[in-house]
């Protein structure tokens, strides 16, 4: 289970950092500086920053910036990245079209 | 909703060896594939192979690949393609979507092989067209013929990034320079250093600033790192590139097996999130296992004895194999494995810092930071030895589970002995031939037969060469000392190619005396 | 240089399938039949392959095995075509992709905001 459940722990003031245009989430075109902002504004778990920001909930699901939201998150709360349960996974693990999804009929056994 | 006794995910080297073993025991088993080809990685792996005989060591990966198809074909393992598995659920159940249909499967035994992805980092530009990973390049050149680019930056010095630089020099490309943030190369010194010779610089402690270009890249900017990853004012280099290419590890994609509600855990040592398994590649639900790179990030190899390990243990678990057959069968691949798990660079060995090989020599330095031994150091190693006439110069320092050129030899000047691991030592006693096999056969490039003195002023040394155009006898053209910097003029007296050598041309060059110790490359002038 | 290449130290030949054109952008290009769409692109020069919905930036093959989606282009008018992944064939309409359709807007034509 995820450890980092105490919201009463002090992070500390958001401060700007140089990087903070550096784009992460290259699908959903979300920045270092969104998602540094969004641990402050309470969003302390990987599911809770993708629902609040959509990073990883773009075409690629979250294939290239997983580990990179999760080490930029973890640094926030200083933590260890091994501390944070990973967003959770679920269907579809690859994009598919909804008239796809929609048009599924039941088999034959 | 459609039975079977076991289901594979992933047509990969693991996938396909489980389903292999699944399918010798006459097993219903599918293996299904999101890509339009099988094989996974393995057919963009163009260099020969590590290990011994059992590991398919000195084979070039497609190779390798393409005998695991054929083996699955004659098997009659049904591999289904273009079959993107969307999601698994209770009870073992999947959804595959083929051709815009998704359809429900069932396997009473599950093994997920779906590999990894590559990680990546941040720079400013690094989304900028050019920018791709090491992966792309590979696919790009050795499965579609494309170049990448012309001049190409690599980040990264693991042996995907030293591997893919040497591929891309031998796909006609140029490698401007290696970088990686840590200070030390992470990947085989064998492989940085057939990279080194050709002349590419490596820069450790380095990373990059910037990719440089509007619409696509145009250059890049490195500087130097200090210990706590910052950068050094001053230290910044730049280098005119159109591609840069990224190689900074992968990790399991281990979703799906999260998704069905395995155990998991975040292990640095295997690449990230992988499943709890036992030795077997069970997760923590009966039934469901795992293999390959999905299970914690290692060579093909591994991932191919892994994979049929998986496979034995589903027929086990479904009663397909009785208690002693299968205790037989694993005793026989976990060995094999072990094999492979040792030396420097084993898992267990991931983050040391090693300063002695197994021999208590001390380890180079320089082949760490910079990508080959120096010539002062090359005297201290057992494979490096001055008899009179030709004889083998092995310059193989590092303790990497690889032993083909012990075999070649049809004199036996070369021993390892049993310990796979163990540096490969020139026995004085034999007489070399001069038939170069072991040249040919050493997977990190890193033999030589040397003659230092074939007449009163002139040396010669047979290299291995994999580059076009291939140079001929009587070619001139400058010798490059293991630094990939010029060292002397050279002359070409032969070129050997045989099918036995696989693609791998055995290069003569005449070179003067002093030189014979030296000069480990042929460049023809232009 | 040649993108393609004739022929390969290790590989000897790639064996390809037949000649065919197609569109890219109103342009007739030439590819090989049942080669990834990115790969004839990329060896008719064309790095661009889309502009991002928000920043409109220029974005073109990244992963080349259909993980990443950055490649993605307008293919016979279906947007989000995964063009590292997707053969080729003859007469395909390829086109820019900017943010999910076919029309830059004014922005992403400065290719920069």
């Amino acid at each position: 289970m995820n450890s980092i459940n105490d919201r009463s722990i002090n992070i500390g003031e958001y401060i700007p950092a140089p990087d903070d245009d550096m784009l992460i989430c290259r699908c959903e075109e979300i920045t270092k500086g969104e998602i540094r902002r969004a641990v402050h504004d309470g969003m302390f778990t990987l599911t809770e920053i993708r629902r609040y920001l959509r990073t990883g909930m773009g075409l690629c699901q979250g294939q290239t910036c997983s580990k990179l939201v999760k080490s930029i998150v973890a640094r926030e709360l200083q933590v260890s990245p091994d501390k944070l349960e990973p967003a959770t996974s679920r269907a579809p693990m690859r994009p598919i079209e909804m008239c796809i999804l929609a048009n599924e009929r039941k088999e034959e056994a | 909703m459609k039975r079977y006794d076991l289901i594979v995910v992933g047509a990969g080297p693991a996938g396909l060896s489980a389903a292999i073993e699944a399918a010798k025991l006459k097993m219903n088993v599918i293996v299904f594939d999101e890509n339009e080809k099988p094989g996974g990685q393995l057919f963009k792996q163009i260099h020969k192979f590590f290990g011994s005989k059992e590991h398919k060591a000195k084979i070039r990966g497609f190779k390798i690949g393409q005998d695991l198809l054929k083996e699955a074909e004659e098997l009659g393992v049904t591999v289904c393609l273009n079959a993107v598995v969307s999601g698994m659920y209770m009870d073992k159940e999947l959804t595959v979507k083929i051709n815009n249909q998704i359809h429900h499967v069932k396997g009473d035994s599950i093994i997920i092989a779906t590999g990894a992805a590559e990680n990546m980092v941040t720079f400013e530009g690094w989304t900028l067209p050019g920018v791709i990973g090491a992966g792309a390049a590979q696919t790009m050149m050795n499965l579609h013929g494309i170049r990448p680019g012309q001049k190409v930056f690599m980040l990264g010095t693991g042996n995907v990034g030293l591997v893919v630089s040497y591929q891309l020099l031998q796909a006609g490309c140029e490698v401007v320079a290696l970088a990686d943030a840590a200070p030390r190369i992470g990947g085989y010194g064998v492989h940085a250093s057939k990279v080194a010779r050709c002349g590419v610089p490596f820069y450790t402690s380095h990373t990059i600033v910037k990719a440089e270009g509007d619409t696509q890249v145009t250059g890049v900017t490195i500087a130097e790192i200090d210990n706590k990853f910052q950068f050094i004012p001053g230290t910044e280099k730049h280098f005119d590139a159109d591609t840069i290419c990224i190689a900074v590890g992968l990790s399991p994609m281990s979703q799906l097996l999260k998704m069905a509600g395995c155990q998991m855990e975040d292990n640095p040592k295997r690449g990230g999130q992988v499943p709890i398994v036992d030795a077997c590649g069970q997760t923590s639900i009966e039934g469901i296992f795992a293999a390959g790179d999905v299970e914690g990030i290692e060579e093909a190899s591994s991932a191919m004895i892994g994979g049929r390990i998986c496979g034995i243990a589903a027929a086990h678990f479904l009663g397909y194999m009785d208690d002693a057959a299968f205790e037989q069968q694993y005793e026989i691949h976990q060995q094999a494995l072990s094999g492979l798990r040792q030396g420097m660079f084993a898992p267990e060995n991931r983050g040391k810092i090693l300063t002695k090989t197994e021999e208590n020599i001390d380890i180079s330095a320089n082949l760490l930071e910079k990508g080959y031994l120096d010539d002062s150091e090359i005297e201290k190693y057992p494979g490096v030895t001055h008899t009179i006439g030709v004889h083998p110069v092995i310059e193989c320092s590092q303790n990497i589970p690889c032993n083909p050129c012990q075999n070649a030899c049809p004199k036996h000047c070369i021993k390892i002995g049993e310990k796979i691991t163990s540096l490969p030592a020139v026995d004085e006693t034999a007489q070399c031939i001069g038939c170069g096999m072991c040249v040919a056969s050493c997977s990190g490039q890193a033999i030589f037969l040397v003659d230092e003195a074939c007449d009163e002023t002139y040396a010669s040394v047979m290299l291995p060469y994999e580059f076009l155009p291939l140079p001929k006898a009587g070619d001139t053209g400058i010798a490059l000392g293991r630094d990939g910097s010029p060292c002397c003029e050279a002359e070409v007296i032969s070129v050997k190619s045989s099918p036995a050598f696989d693609h791998t041309h055995l290069l003569t060059m005449k070179v003067p005396k002093q030189y014979a110790m030296k000069a480990r490359f042929f460049r023809k002038e232009a | 240089m040649n993108v393609r290449m004739e022929e390969h130290p290790i590989l000897g030949n790639f064996s390809k399938g037949r000649k065919v054109n197609f569109t890219y952008d109103g342009k007739t290009l030439s590819g090989y039949e049942g080669e990834p769409i990115a790969a004839a692109l990329k060896a008719a020069g064309v790095m661009v392959h889309r502009y991002t919905q928000k920043q409109h930036k220029p974005r073109g093959i990244f992963c080349a095995i259909g993980r990443c989606t950055d490649c993605v282009m307008v293919v016979d008018g279906q947007p989000n075509i995964r063009t590292c992944v997707t053969p080729l064939r003859e007469g395909m309409c390829v086109q820019t992709q900017y943010g999910v359709s076919t029309k830059p807007d004014k922005t992403s034509e400065k290719g920069s905001d």
